[in-house]
């Protein structure tokens, strides 16, 4: 027979066409069978997205807006006068309590010891936490007076950005240090902006001075919205599905209608993002799902599954 | 093969003689010492050669004949040839010159196999001269041809040189070894032979010894009463005083003036160290021992030139100083000083307290640091004012101490410097200490923020979980910290700028103290006013170029250069010196480490 050339149209010698390189073959370098990218997989481990589940995950994001603008409303009550600090406080304490109560009860059975130890050990935290707040109160009050308005109000901005973008939204329990030391810088940059108790400032100064009552509540609910709120988030997911997504609306409702009473344009911007990420942002992930298009194949990087196992015996 | 001959220049006009000096080995060149008269008898002439080369250490031999005939002085040519006989040598040089002319004339009689001298031509010929230019001697001499254009020529080089100046100076670069006399260059050589030859110029033609010589000392030699008397004086004067000064050692390390507290205050008073530093010269100065080498004798001398310098400039000091009662106007003005320097401080404290240069600063924190340095500025004025008193006694008695030294009265200004400025000096450390805190938590405490720690095990950053009280507590103080942060670096950099003024100061009479030490005076005396002691090199012009004559050139010393001087003889010190780098020490204000910008050396190890 005669020797081939090229395009493998002919029927090729007799002598199979192997794919190694170490062997002299009478095939050029770069010949390619008709088995040629058998081996191509396409968008392998591509999932299936429903709807209504990712919009489920996505409430997630929303009850944290909504969040940060509550909290946000209940400063511009403060601002405004139209609450008075110790009503805040007092009301704080009983959420707390009431929450504190909420999370023991959907605890998972274990046995009754540590949940003892836990009671002490956490009302310990409690302790401490009130205890420094309100020892450092009266410095924090006066700490961004000499700081320009605008500066504050946009490194307040900033930090909440900064919060909501680094929330740990697949497992808020153990609270993800930076989102929440940005929520707490934002909210003390807020609470030195509080005006003062007016028997205190006697109406002369111009820059009234917050008392240390309004910068201890605000503290106080920063903790609780941003610190012991997600925990308790936790265990409603774990435990109770259906009534996480009910809570979620319910903030969210919550987190509107606050900031209306005060804004209604906020309201109103407020619902559209709302709108947004809830719904709209799921729709467009599983509409761009069927542009995907990745390949896999035996030309990828290896790699190593971590299995040490068999090295311990 | 050039043959070099060093000639000195007082035997210029000697009279007829024998040669006396040393031949360099492996470089074809000799050296003349001095010239041995008629009449001798040639046993005596070996014997003192004998002698002199067993006191020196110098390898003397009779190199060979110098002629220069006066009226009546026919046939001592042969005479002279025939001399070579009496003195066996390898080569013999004859060397000839007449009245009138300038330049020598040089014959070389090499022993060939046979142990007869042969004569070869060895005279210069002048470029494009094919001229054989040979003196012919009297007849019968057997001339090896001088070649044209064949052969090589052999030529003779005159050097002369100044004996006197030659054997006092010194070459550098200085090598301490032993040299090896196989691969030392030719130089160091010649400049050893003639220095080691000392001895050989002891005898002046007024002596009665064995041998008459004419040398650079045959006139008469050199002395001064004045430099015997003090000779003479001064061993006994070495002694007691460094019986003294073993005497005030012992008595400094004693175990009273050894306690901790004094060992503190005394490192840290600059006239203290100062003392210390005199007593170690003084000691190397009086020591009994005579010095040896020629760095030992440099250093010796500087040192006293040197102390004998200060103690003058001190007693000038002092001496103007307590006429017309200077010390106690001095007094007078010390405690106005201080009260007006005080106040300048108070005012700039009120400036921070306010607002300034329109900086906004945090008002609790200002208002706490500006009173707390207000009362230390009202502690320290009360305690000056309650010295004040005593202050006149004090100075006019620590005053005298000048009399030490010009040093002495340096060291004691910036001691006394450091004394009033020591508020100042406490302000710094505080603002230094409180802005070097607020900095080493504000970066732990971002490292908190970002959720990291630093591992200190691995020396790295790590991330690490945090409590939530331990975030929550963190987090506050970094606000609190990070909002305080422009006061205290405000107090911080002005403190700091006032402790850098002072630290300026200060320095600069450190290091006026340490050039007085340090700086050569001997040395810098002899460079300038006898150049030829301290040679780098040397260089030379050319005497006289006749035709059929050899080539004389005349070695000239070349001095060393001023500052080869300095950097070769300058007495190490405690040295003030900076210990950090410019960077290091900008990283350390902003870090606030306290800085001590001048650190002294010290020459002992404690």
């Amino acid at each position: 027979m005669g020797a081939d050339s090229g395009s493998g149209a002919a029927p090729g010698p007799a002598v199979p066409w192997r794919k190694v390189l170490w062997e002299r073959q009478p095939f050029p370098d770069n010949y390619v069978d008709r088995r040629f990218l058998e081996e191509l997989r396409r968008n392998e481990g591509l999932r299936q997205y429903r709807y209504w589940a990712v919009v489920q995950e996505a409430g997630l994001v929303a009850q944290q807006i909504s969040c940060v603008a509550l909290f946000l409303t209940l400063w511009l009550y403060m601002e405004q006068g139209l609450l008075s600090p110790s009503t805040l406080l007092w009301t704080g304490l009983l959420c707390a309590l009431l929450g504190y109560g909420l999370y023991q009860a959907l605890a998972p059975r274990g046995d009754s010891d540590n949940h003892h130890r836990t009671r002490w050990s956490d009302l310990q935290s409690a302790s401490i936490f009130l205890s420094f707040t309100f020892g450092f109160s009266p410095v924090l009050r006066t700490l961004t007076e000499s700081v320009c308005t605008d500066t504050v109000y946009a490194m307040t901005a900033l930090m909440l950005l900064a919060h909501l973008v680094a929330f740990p939204y697949a497992q808020p329990s153990p609270p993800g240090s930076l989102s929440l030391n940005a929520a707490l810088f934002a909210s003390v940059c807020l609470a030195s902006r509080l005006p003062g108790d007016l028997h205190t400032s006697g109406g002369l100064d111009s820059s009234s001075s917050p008392s240390s009552l309004h910068t201890f509540t605000m503290l106080c609910w920063a903790l609780l919205v941003f610190a012991l709120w997600p925990c308790l988030l936790q265990r409603l997911r774990d435990c109770a599905p259906w009534v996480f997504g009910c809570v979620c609306v319910l903030v969210g409702v919550c987190g509107v209608g606050g900031l209306g009473s005060l804004w209604p344009g906020g309201a109103v911007l407020l619902a559209a993002l709302l709108g947004t990420v809830t719904l709209l942002c799921p729709l467009l992930l599983i509409r761009l799902q069927s542009d995907k298009d990745n390949i896999q194949g035996p030309w990828d990087e290896a790699e190593i599954q971590e299995d040490l196992t068999h090295f311990l015996h | 093969m050039v043959l070099k001959i060093f000639f000195p220049q007082c035997c210029n006009k000697a009279d007829s003689g024998l040669l006396v000096g040393r031949w360099i080995p492996g470089q074809n060149s000799a050296v003349v010492l001095a010239v041995i008269h008629y009449p001798f008898i040639p046993g005596q002439v070996k014997q003192y050669i004998h002698q002199m080369r067993g006191q020196s250490g110098v390898d003397l031999t009779v190199l060979g004949s110098w002629s220069m005939p006066k009226e009546g002085q026919e046939g001592m040519e042969s005479f002279l040839r025939d001399l070579s006989t009496i003195f066996p040598q390898g080569q013999w040089l004859q060397l000839s010159r007449e009245m009138g002319k300038i330049g020598f004339r040089c014959h070389v009689l090499t022993r060939d196999q046979n142990g007869k001298l042969v004569q070869q031509e060895k005279e210069l010929k002048e470029d494009g001269g094919g001229e054989k230019g040979g003196t012919k001697r009297g007849g019968g001499e057997k001339e090896v041809e001088g070649e044209e254009g064949g052969g090589e020529k052999d030529k003779v080089i005159f050097i002369h040189y100044e004996q006197r100046k030659v054997m006092l100076s010194q070459l550098h670069p200085i090598d301490n070894g032993v040299p090896d006399p196989q691969t030392e260059s030719q130089l160091p050589q010649v400049f050893g032979t003639v220095c080691q030859s000392e001895p050989l110029f002891f005898l002046d033609k007024y002596d009665d010894g064995p041998v008459k010589m004419t040398h650079w000392q045959s006139e008469g030699r050199e002395g001064s009463i004045i430099v015997e008397l003090m000779k003479q004086a001064s061993t006994p004067v070495c002694l007691l005083t460094t019986w003294m000064l073993t005497l005030w050692t012992s008595l400094c390390s004693s175990r009273i003036l050894n306690m901790r507290p004094m060992r503190f205050i005394s490192s840290k008073l600059s006239t203290c160290l100062q003392l210390s530093y005199r007593t170690e010269h003084l000691q190397t100065v009086c020591s009994p021992t005579r010095a040896t080498a020629h760095n030992h004798f440099m250093r010796k001398a500087n040192i006293f030139v040197s102390f004998f310098v200060d103690v003058s400039l001190g007693l000038l000091l002092v001496s103007w100083m307590y006429r017309e009662n200077r010390i106690g106007k001095l007094a007078n003005t010390l405690v106005p000083a201080a009260d007006h320097v005080a106040k300048e401080l108070e005012e700039l404290l009120q400036w921070l307290m306010g607002a300034p240069a329109g900086l906004k600063m945090n008002r609790a924190l200002d208002q706490v640091l500006g009173r707390f340095f207000l009362y230390h500025i009202h502690l320290w004025i009360s305690y000056i004012h309650l010295m004040s008193p005593f202050i006149e006694m004090i100075l006019w008695y620590v005053g005298l101490s000048a009399c030490l030294g010009l040093t002495f009265a340096l060291s004691l200004l910036s001691d006394i410097t450091a004394l009033l400025t020591f508020h100042i000096y406490c302000f710094y450390v505080y603002g230094a200490r409180l802005y070097c805190m607020t900095v080493y938590g504000l970066s732990s405490l971002w490292r908190l923020f970002r959720g990291k720690k630093w591992n200190v095990l691995r020396q790295r950053v790590d991330s690490c979980s945090y409590d939530l009280d331990q975030l929550f507590i963190g987090t506050l103080l970094f606000t609190i910290l990070l909002f305080l942060l422009p006061t205290t670096a405000l107090y911080y950099l002005v403190f700091t700028l006032l402790r850098l003024v002072v630290v300026m100061f200060q320095g600069v009479l450190h290091l006026s103290v340490d050039f007085i030490n340090s700086f050569p005076l001997f040395a810098m005396g002899l460079r300038l006013f006898r150049s030829y002691r301290l040679a780098e090199g040397v260089k030379f012009r050319v005497l006289c170029e006749e035709p059929g004559t050899p080539l004389h050139l005349m070695m000239d010393i070349n001095p060393l250069k001023v500052s080869s001087v300095v950097q070769t003889y300058r007495t190490p010190t405690y040295s003030c010196y900076p210990k950090d780098s410019w960077l290091a020490l900008c990283k350390k204000l902003f870090l606030g480490e306290l800085i001590y910008p001048w650190r002294h050396k010290t020459t002992k190890i404690d």
